[in-house]
């Protein structure tokens, strides 16, 4: 039997782009290798009673139009979004950001009452660039090369929304496209016990620190999270982040798209030059009229098609794409809540729990990954979703979410001795969070430590490279994953890709699956 | 009444006033001057030539000046000012760069400029350096040209505007496909990413990727970087015979020529601005010279917080300005030496021109404490020995070393003072010491100039020897939206230094833009 298209890893881009060709009529095909599906953004109980949003842990970008496309909360879709920002210290109560903007004044205020008065200034102009930028990811990449027509009036089209934007913007585009996120948060506040939480996203998943130039776009992407079109708003996906996958799943199932778990595909199936399907690990084939890879550009065309059969030039390109992993993750089951001195209660423990104490501190964990070492002092990023979200937890016990920066994949002793480490590393995470909450190491029932190997060898994510690829500015736009290839179509005949290694890349938006969708269904190819 | 008197009553009228007898100030003073201005050019020193002037440091023995990098000098710059006809002369031999190494780690690597004269240093990355030259080779010509002009307005895309950025864009695609997608690709990369994918040897590495690196408040793997690298390449050349202090000789005579009067030893203190824009231009002793255009080559920073009233600033101009980052990363060190010091892994090469950085890593290394305030022991050096060149500079024989520090902080943790200042020197002489072991004896005479010393002297704010770190963010939008091409919000007031497009160093660009951007204004 012959499909329309085969998709290659049953993750959240994948299961939307397979939806979308479902719901215009494609017979299509989803191979996943693991058992679950979700790819990076998976649900999986661990330990009996506990469900973990095992590697991806929290949803703000996921676009949507998708949402409304595929109806997905009748599919089981279910936001709840995150209430806090919650930064402890040592020998203080820290300081946290609420919903209510006064409480957050009177918070930040503790601190600098001038940057208490800065701060919803910042989140305006912030939101107003992100408004800007949002046209830019729900839309393929420009590009600048080309000589047709309809492309040189996308360029214009392009072009004049940047003339008709303000100059103030303008410039502020520029800065955040080149600057670092301490530097653009240095001209704002004055305050390190505000910045250096802040500042933060400017470094999720990229192989930075906060004093990198190129690091304050990244900041922008914290003020894109959008829930039900209110900007500025992350949450969970209730019952884990498997939950945005299989509303996923069961839209592309229910337009008639056909899931196979526990399918591992060996590789793409050429017949002169032209994909026609692929052959699985136990040597069955799948054909199809279509193959679309949602795996990473390096897995794609260095793995499943081989380097021989690319052209020379277009394989380097491959070659040099960047995927340096730089993070790792511990979730942990535990039998009380963490409490951290000078808070009570939970009400600060209903968002994200930043490790950051300084701008310092971030800098010199960077430092120590460059030379290919695990950070000492590492950047913590901390969510307990049971707080809010009972569903994953037995009562009054807790799952624990904790993503690592820095651990880079390519360690000094090489990145196939990670094995060897990851314990330590764990220890490492446990006692740098047991310092700001003491009491933590004896309430753990269970650990789970993902270094950037084990997110390779686990999810096929190469490197570790929880984006598929680095975000960083010639990995972005009509560049990713290399100059000329940014459309989701391939230089191998019939070939697609849907991944986040495509524009407008990685976290879980489901932006590259339907932009994919819609390019192929455009191209007449299927 | 004394004379003194009378002119703080009277004052002078001038068409123009420059601010800074540096490099670009006499660019700018005496293209002012040539179109019918009559111009004074204000110096606080009490000699002309401020980074590029040249200075006996130690008796007996004189330095060129504190930027001896002139291979960033505009040759078209030459040319607009016709300073042939005053004495300049543009060198044509490119001086090769030494790279050393210590002991029992090879012998280090001699780079020329040309591929053909490599010599076989290069092994396996002979035929990337070829094609590294040959990129820079095509891209140069397009980036000379697109790149030397005022800057368009982006806030009100004018016409005119969009035929230049028009033409610019069109001069890149006739570039060809596939360099102009390399361009994009490559020009927001850190240094580091990009010579990586070319070069195996890393010590090849480090020495291209340290010019990119100088300066900023950046190490190699800063994105962003790269694109000071390519910068650097397209316009760089063998530079100028007999340095910053013949060039500075040639400006000098130049700007007289044209009628300049120039004062040196005499601070501007403040500008006088009423309703129409500037009025005059106040010294330290009271005395007022009446102009109604000023061009200030100063730092943007001493410009808009110590000379303009404060209360004339906008609140978005201030707080641009006070934010335009200028931190100081450069400390220099210049040797008197009674002898060429020998490098142990070529006892018989004499290089002018030597950089010390083993690797990528290393010079990230050196860049690392400047975050936190400090300054490491193995500091990325810069040693240029213009003695060889010109043994006018000492006592026969003897030699003076030029030496560019890479990474020292501004901010020193526990300040600046004379023990830190010994500290500074004795880390660089150990430093010197692993390759060249007998330069310690060698050494008769010493000037320490830290990056507080620089700001001191030189007035350079924040100590950074560009004016301003040449992010991406700060070199075409230079030093804020409202300044950005040379005008400023106060009519009759212009910027025309290393603090303006293209930036610092010693190029004579921004003082030429300036000029043009004036006489356009009038």
């Amino acid at each position: 039997m012959t499909y329309d298209a085969v998709i290659i890893g049953g993750g959240h881009n994948g299961l939307v782009c397979a939806a979308y060709l479902a719901k215009a009529g494609k017979k299509v095909v989803v191979l996943e290798k693991r058992h679950v599906l979700g790819g990076a953004a998976v649900t999986e109980e661990l330990y009996p009673g506990f469900k973990f949003s095992v590697a991806s842990y929290v949803v703000s970008l996921f676009r949507p139009g998708i949402i409304r496309d595929l109806d997905l909360p009748a599919h089981g879709l279910e936001m709840i979004p995150l209430e806090t920002a919650y930064s402890p210290r040592l020998g203080d109560q820290g300081l946290c950001r609420w919903v209510d903007p006064e409480r957050t004044r009177r918070e930040i205020a503790r601190f600098s009452v001038k940057d208490s008065e800065v701060y919803p200034e910042f989140g305006l102009a912030m939101t107003k660039m992100a408004r800007f930028a949002k046209g830019v990811i729900d839309a393929p990449a420009p590009d600048p090369a080309s000589l047709k027509p309809s492309e040189l009036m996308e360029l214009w089209r392009f072009s004049d929304e940047l003339r008709q934007a303000d100059p103030e913007s303008l410039y502020m585009h520029l800065k955040l496209f080149t600057m670092s996120s301490a530097d653009l948060l240095d001209e704002w506040f004055e305050s390190d016990v505000l910045k250096a939480p802040m500042s933060v996203s400017g470094i999720i998943g990229t192989y930075l620190g906060v004093r990198s130039p190129g690091t304050a776009y990244v900041l922008l992407h914290h003020y894109m999270g959008e829930i039900d079109g209110a900007f500025r708003s992350w949450g969970y996906s209730k019952g884990g982040t498997g939950g945005v996958s299989m509303a996923c799943a069961r839209a592309a199932q229910s337009f008639g798209a056909e899931i196979r778990t526990q399918a591992p595909v060996d590789h793409v199936l050429l017949e002169n030059g032209r994909a026609r399907g692929v052959v699985l690990d136990n040597g069955d084939e799948v054909r199809a009229k279509t193959v679309i890879s949602n795996c990473d550009p390096n897995l794609t065309f260095l793995g499943l098609v081989g380097e021989e059969n690319l052209d020379p030039e277009f394989a380097t390109a491959i070659r040099r794409y960047k995927l340096r992993g730089s993070s790792g993750k511990v979730n942990l089951a535990v039998d009380r809540l963490p409490v951290f001195p000078g808070r009570e209660g939970s009400a600060h423990l209903r968002g994200d729990i930043a490790i950051a104490p300084g701008t310092e501190y971030l800098e010199r964990a960077y430092d120590e990954a460059k030379y290919g070492d695990y950070s000492s002092k590492p950047y913590l990023n901390v969510v307990i979703p049971s707080v809010i979200d009972p569903s994953v937890a037995p009562p009054g016990k807790h799952v624990i979410s904790i993503f690592v920066q820095y651990a880079p994949y390519h360690i000094k002793e090489g990145a196939d001795r990670w094995p060897e480490k990851r314990e330590a590393f764990g220890d490492t995470v446990v006692k740098t969070l047991a310092e700001y909450c003491p009491g933590l190491e004896e309430s753990i029932l269970y650990r789970q430590v993902l270094t950037p190997w084990d997110l390779e060898k686990q999810f096929g994510l190469t490197e570790g490279n929880i984006f598929q690829g680095e975000l960083s500015l010639e990995q972005l736009l009509f560049q990713r994953p290399t100059a000329g290839w940014a459309r989701y179509k391939t230089p191998v005949t019939n070939l697609w890709m849907c991944g986040s290694g495509t524009h407008p890349g990685g976290g879980i938006m489901g932006a590259s699956g339907r932009l994919a969708a819609l390019a192929l269904l455009e191209s007449e190819e299927l | 009444m004394s004379d003194e008197h009378r002119r703080t009553l009277v004052g002078e009228r001038w068409d123009a006033v420059v601010i800074g007898g540096g490099h670009n100030g006499l660019v700018t003073a005496t293209l002012l001057a040539r179109s019918g201005a009559r111009t004074l050019l204000l110096e606080a020193r009490d000699q002309l030539g401020g980074l590029a002037a040249g200075e006996e440091f130690h008796p007996g023995y004189r330095r060129l000046g504190v930027a001896d990098d002139l291979s960033q000098f505009r040759p078209w710059v030459a040319e607009r000012l016709k300073l042939g006809s005053f004495g300049l002369e543009l060198e044509t031999e490119w001086a090769p760069i030494f790279s050393p190494a210590a002991a029992g780690d090879g012998d280090g690597l001699l780079l020329a400029r040309d591929p053909r004269d490599t010599d076989g240093e290069l092994g396996n990355d002979a035929e990337g350096y070829a094609d590294y030259r040959d990129f820079f080779a095509r891209l140069a010509p397009f980036a000379r040209k697109a790149l030397d002009r005022v800057p368009v307005d982006v806030s009100g895309l004018k016409l005119a505007d969009l035929w230049t950025l028009g033409g610019t864009a069109l001069a890149l695609r006739m570039l060809g496909r596939r360099d102009m997608m390399e361009l994009f690709r490559i020009g927001p990369m850190c240094v580091a990413d990009w010579l990586r994918e070319r070069f195996g040897n890393d010590r090849l590495n480090a020495l291209l990727a340290a010019p990119a690196v100088y300066g900023g408040f950046t190490g190699p793997w800063s994105p962003g970087t790269n694109a000071n690298l390519l910068l650097h390449e397209c316009f760089a050349t063998p530079g100028v015979k007999g340095g910053g202090p013949a060039l500075i000789t040639a400006l000098d005579a130049a700007a007289r020529a044209a009628g300049v009067e120039i004062r040196t030893g005499t601070r501007a203190h403040r500008l006088a601005i009423d309703g129409e824009g500037v009025k005059s231009v106040e010294l330290a002793d009271g005395e007022v010279l009446e102009t109604r255009l000023v061009a200030a080559a100063c730092s943007p920073k001493r410009l808009f917080l110590d000379l303009v009233p404060r209360e004339l600033l906008s609140l978005r101009l201030e707080h641009g300005i006070t934010h335009f980052r200028a931190r100081g990363t450069t400390a220099k060190i210049h040797l008197a030496l009674t002898d060429y010091p020998a490098f142990t892994c070529r006892p018989k090469l004499r290089p002018e021109h030597v950089r010390i950085a083993e690797g990528i890593d290393p010079l990230e290394r050196a860049f690392d404490p400047v975050k936190y305030r400090r300054f490491g022991s193995d500091l990325a050096l810069d040693l240029r020995v213009p003695s060889l060149r010109q043994p006018e500079l000492a006592p026969d024989g003897h030699h003076v070393a030029s030496i560019g520090v890479h990474f020292v902080p501004y901010d020193l943790d526990g300040g600046w003072s004379d023990e830190s200042r010994s500290a500074l020197l004795e880390t660089v002489l150990q430093r010197l010491e692993v390759y060249a072991p007998e330069v310690r004896a060698l050494v008769a005479g010493t000037e320490v100039l830290t990056p507080l010393d620089l700001e001191t002297r030189y007035g350079l704010s924040g100590g950074q020897i560009h004016h301003g770190e040449h992010g991406l963010d700060q070199i075409f939008v230079r030093p804020t939206p409202e300044c950005a091409r040379y005008a400023t919000p106060i009519d009759g007031l212009y910027v025309c230094g290393g603090g303006s497009y293209p930036g610092g160093g010693i190029t004579g660009a921004p003082g030429a833009l300036a000029a043009e951007r004036i006489l356009s204004d009038r």
